[in-house]
């Protein structure tokens, strides 16, 4: 089977016991690889109701057709599990050397189950697994471990592994790769936390399997280069994602204050001509020519490698305008394993929720030394605070009461991305009806908002562009796995991947022979969602009360006196599952998902729902 | 007419400056701005007045400060 490598690995923690299984060309045209792959695995195997935390979760780590093959940015893998965040379908990308290594020890994904009885490091190497005790680095920081890891296996091996933050069940723990790379929001370094898993380390020997391997090769070479000199014409990754903190500056789309504002005159401190200018390292993913990791001093001599969604979070929704500040916490969000994201969205939550008396602590907004303390808290979850605020900022809410609820940044149980909405319908949507959670990497719609509609407008034309945006970022990119930026940052043809899948697996694929399985693929986490939730309605897709709310809206700016419509984004909303063929409740419809070839899912489906 | 134009991204680096104080003929439109500072009108771009979007046969007014911008399709 060109481009498949048709094996998965299942790898039994609590036996230590492993095993090859072979899956079909049938599945892998269905499925593609990637998420297709994590979600079907998981939907299928995962009884409804298991606790994300407990040895019945499955930890997917699962590569594409075109990963780690040398062409633009395919180094990408997909980790994925159901997600102690929202109690969903939950998975993330990251950089590694394990896509391609993986790929060459003969498996497009490892199924890690059960529960190992004491800290363990699962090394694998082609046919070889081993369970090695990794008690040496438990307790110690993500980039300790991996020293430790190269110290005992060289750099030219994959590697996975988590911090104190996945340890300790931090429900927005990541997974942690090379110097800098980090993925898996929802959760996924908290389930290898609670298997007691510190890290995988694996090394692949075998070619990967390729219908035209020769042409695959002079394609891909050429493509690198020329996605490299676009790069270099248009300095992109001069400041790469951070790049575009000034523009969400201007145009009102900043995280301020837990997203209370949406600009700040200070905002330049952070930007990224700041960030470029501070730059002391770059980083990148394997087979990247456009590198986007850039690395700062933080405030205590500390290389940080940080990017917008970081800085965005981390920086001025703390109210903080230090860049080595800001550079601090990120890099104790990466040492402790914990998704920066998340971490800003629950420190400046916590910050707001005592300015406003719902609960009281000492933790205010622009105190860097009180941000670093209960970062700490957190990573460890110490004391009562620290353990509340490692739950994240929905279960956060629900005890701090006193309608906290309101101004908790989150939609499913992740916390918002870097883009305050609170006059983006569009792109409010896109986080409020994304199935993992509030995450950008689903559809991103904010400039084709502000360029090619109303700004304030809530027509089926933004319902329909997130649609198209999900079937490419959320279904293509995720499936045949690699890494979205040549086409998102530089306007890399997006016709260019079927053209490398087709020279890997053989097959004539047109782009839109994709956008069934990326549908399938959104049905498939939609139904997840509901069997694990079969109480949820319309509400599960709307963002927070704040942005709704006319007392919350700027008084100065852009945007002044603005704010979003529920009821106009609820129709928004209606246009949505229309497109998507989901029902009035958000619920996929039998035709849809028999359309889809779901059919024996929508059977089983009525056990928990009631199909229409 | 006084005009402040702000660049983002990598366009602060392939033309040359972030921000600049323009003084322009009334009359002026994006088109006319962006020759000004040495950018092809033609390219893709999004231009922005005030978290506005606005096109390049627009007017710019005095006292307007507009935002320059690759397109770019987000994080
Ligand atoms: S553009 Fe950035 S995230 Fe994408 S592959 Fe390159 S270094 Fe990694």
């Amino acid at each position: 089977m060109d481009g498949w490598t048709g094996q998965f690995l299942r790898v039994d923690l609590t036996t230590r016991t492993f095993r090859i299984e072979t899956f079909s060309e049938e599945f892998a045209n269905t499925w593609i690889g990637g998420r297709g792959f994590a979600v079907k695995i998981l939907y299928d195997e995962l009884a409804p109701g298991i606790d994300p935390l407990g040895p019945e979760n499955k930890l997917i780590v699962a590569v594409g057709p075109i990963s780690g093959i040398p062409a633009p940015n395919t180094g990408k893998t997909i980790v994925a599990a159901k997600s102690p965040a929202t109690g969903g379908y939950g998975d993330g990308n990251l950089g590694t050397r394990v896509t391609d290594q993986l790929r060459k020890a003969g498996y497009d994904a490892l199924i890690v189950e059960g529960r190992a009885e004491r800290p363990t490091l699962l090394s694998i190497e082609d046919d070889r697994v081993e369970f090695l005790p990794a008690d040496e680095v438990w307790g110690k920081g993500t980039m300790e471990t991996n020293d430790w890891i190269y110290a005992r296996y060289g750099k030219g091996v994959g590697v996975l592994n988590i911090g104190q933050g996945g340890e300790n069940m931090v429900r927005f723990a990541v997974v942690r790769s090379l110097e800098g790379r980090s993925g898996g929001r929802p959760g996924m370094g908290a389930v290898m936390g609670s298997k007691l898993l510190k890290a995988i380390v694996v090394k692949g020997s075998r070619p990967i399997p390729q219908a035209f391997p020769v042409a695959m090769k002079e394609l891909g070479r050429d493509d690198l280069r020329e996605v490299h000199a676009m790069d270099k014409e248009m300095a992109w990754s001069t400041q790469g994602t951070t790049g575009v903190l000034p523009w969400c500056n201007e145009v009102a789309a900043l995280p301020v204050h837990n997203f209370h504002g949406t600009h700040h005159p200070d905002a330049w401190q952070v930007d990224g001509e700041r960030v470029n200018a501070a730059r002391v390292a770059t980083y990148g993913c394997p087979n990247c020519t456009m590198r986007c990791g850039i690395g700062i001093l933080d405030d205590e001599g500390r290389e940080s490698e940080v990017d917008y969604e970081n800085i965005g979070l981390l920086g001025p929704n703390l109210d903080l305008y230090d860049l080595s500040q800001v550079a601090a916490l990120n890099y104790l969000c990466d040492d402790y394993g914990l998704d920066a994201i998340s971490a800003g969205g629950v420190l400046g939550f916590y910050a707001d929720a005592i300015e406003r008396g719902a609960v009281t602590g000492d933790l205010r907004f622009g105190d860097i030394a009180g941000m670093k303390r209960v970062l700490g808290l957190i990573a460890r979850r110490e004391g009562e605070i620290g353990n509340l605020l490692a739950d994240g900022t929905r279960e956060a809410a629900r005890a701090f009461g006193h309608g906290s609820d309101a101004y908790a940044m989150q939609i499913k149980g992740l916390e918002i991305s870097a883009y305050n909405c609170k006059f983006i319908p569009g792109m409010a949507l896109a986080f409020g009806v994304s199935p993992i959670g509030a995450h950008h990497k689903e559809s991103w719609i904010i400039t084709f908002e502000v360029k090619q509609t109303t700004r304030g407008s809530y027509g089926r034309d933004k319902a329909q562009k997130i649609v198209d945006l999900q079937r490419i970022r959320g279904g293509l990119f995720e499936s045949i796995v690699t890494c979205r930026f040549p086409w998102v940052e530089l306007g890399w043809g997006v016709e260019h991947y079927p053209t490398y899948f087709n020279t890997i697996t053989g097959k004539d694929w047109k782009l839109e022979d994709f956008w069934p399985i990326s549908d399938r693929i959104y049905a498939l986490m939609k139904l997840f969602w509901l069997r694990e939730h079969p109480e949820t309605d319309r509400s599960a897709d709307f963002p927070p009360a704040a942005w709704f709310d006319p007392s919350n809206a700027d008084t100065e700016g852009p945007i002044a006196g603005m704010i979003l419509d529920r009821e106009q984004y609820d129709g928004m909303l209606a246009h949505y599952y229309d497109i998507r063929g989901y029902d009035t409740r958000g619920v996929p419809t039998r035709a849809t998902l028999e359309g889809l070839g779901l059919g024996a899912e929508a059977a089983a489906a009525e056990a928990f729902a009631t199909l229409r | 007419m006084t005009i402040t134009v702000k660049l983002v991204g990598g366009l602060i680096h392939t033309i040359g400056f972030s921000e600049r104080v323009l003084d322009l003929p009334a009359g002026t439109t994006v088109a006319g701005l962006l020759e000004a500072i040495g950018i092809d009108p033609a390219r893709p771009l999004i231009v922005g007045r005030s978290g506005w979007a606005i096109e390049t046969d627009d007017e710019v007014r005095d006292g307007d400060r507009i935002l320059v911008s690759p397109v770019f399709s987000g994080g």
